[in-house]
């Protein structure tokens, strides 16, 4: 093993560690990344593997791949949190709303 | 012939950072010609807090969401207080309070359930800049685009629905894409929509306090968003 595939590693078990104590009630989501972590792992040991899939596919090398998969992956991401942060602007305006609403209103209030 | 005290007529305002003396003008004006307020304080910097009067509500948001946020809090209020009808008009001035009637007309004879005012049906009901005009122009177009409605006017603060609309309208647009967002759901409730002439007069302050053109690309991503999740 060389200096680069140590610091890889090192890097993607960072990321496991963090999660695994972030997220431990989302079976799915640690599932997701965890075929996400093993695979990285697999490419850093191997990484002709990654360069005879990429020839599969039409792409010239395997970091080229890994690059435009990762490209796709971050607008996926970009687009969730886009979603979370709509409804957590929802779930604000409901709240808001609701206060404004009894405080002119003391009537109606539980 | 439309005397306003018959119904129950509400004028929701929302403001935002407005000038207080203008909104005190505009509210005793609304008051004066029998109409009910609903003041929507959207968490401007300084409190607005107008004398308590007869038929005046005032409402405010603890922190500022917008102006879609804002109306759409005004029309639960005014729902609650059995509106008949209800009307949405801008507090930077550039709206008329001699419109309302017209605008109020077709609902009562049941020939829409919602109008929205317009600056272009009629020559001279409008001041704007040619470069206004172009945007106003490329709102129509993604109006279109995104709702199959193709308006005269593209965003006019100005509306009248009766309680039916009122009541199936929700606005979760907080920003400025509610105007779109109005047509969507004037489209999906399968409501009956009219265009009716106004005036839209901008003055120096209401220029300060409208639209720029950075923001039209704002509500095109709030379009874009909307489409995606809703």
């Amino acid at each position: 093993m060389n200096g680069i595939q140590l610091l890889l590693i090192a890097g993607l078990a960072f990321v496991a560690v963090y999660f695994f104590v972030r997220l431990r009630n989302s079976l799915f989501d640690l599932l997701l990344l965890l075929i996400l972590l093993a695979t990285g792992v697999v490419f850093i040991l191997f990484p002709e593997l990654s360069n005879r899939l990429a020839n599969k596919l039409g792409v010239g090398r395997g970091a080229d791949l890994v690059f435009y998969t990762s490209i796709i992956l971050f607008w996926f991401v970009i687009l969730k949190l886009y979603a979370r942060l709509r409804k957590l602007e929802q779930i604000v305006t409901t709240l808001v709303r609701k206060d404004a609403l009894e405080e002119a209103d003391p009537k109606s209030r539980p | 012939m439309l005397n306003p005290t018959d119904d129950n007529i509400f004028v929701i305002l929302p403001v935002f950072n407005e000038e207080p003396g203008l909104i005190g003008q505009i509210v005793s004006g609304l008051l004066q010609q029998g109409y009910r307020v609903v003041l929507v304080d959207d968490a401007s910097a300084k409190k607005v807090m107008l004398p308590p009067a007869n038929h005046l509500f005032q409402l405010r948001h603890a922190v500022n969401l917008g102006q879609g946020a804002a109306l759409q809090t005004g029309i639960a209020l005014a729902l609650k207080k059995n509106a008949d009808y209800l009307v949405t008009f801008d507090a930077d001035g550039q709206h008329s309070i001699a419109d309302i009637p017209a605008l109020l007309l077709p609902l009562r004879e049941k020939k829409a359930d919602i109008t929205l005012g317009s600056r272009f049906l009629l020559p001279g009901h409008h001041n704007a800049s040619w470069f206004r005009q172009l945007l106003l122009e490329a709102g129509r177009w993604v109006n279109y685009f995104f709702t199959g409605f193709y308006l005269s006017d593209a965003h006019n603060g100005l509306r009248a629905m009766n309680r039916y609309a009122a009541e199936k309208i929700n606005l979760k647009e907080n920003r400025m894409a509610h105007a779109t967002e109005f047509l969507l759901q004037i489209k999906q409730h399968k409501l009956r929509m009219l265009e009716v002439p106004a005036t839209v007069t901008y003055t120096d302050y209401s220029k300060g306090k409208g639209q720029s053109a950075f923001n039209s690309l704002r509500i095109f991503f709030d379009l874009f968003l909307h489409k995606l999740f809703e």
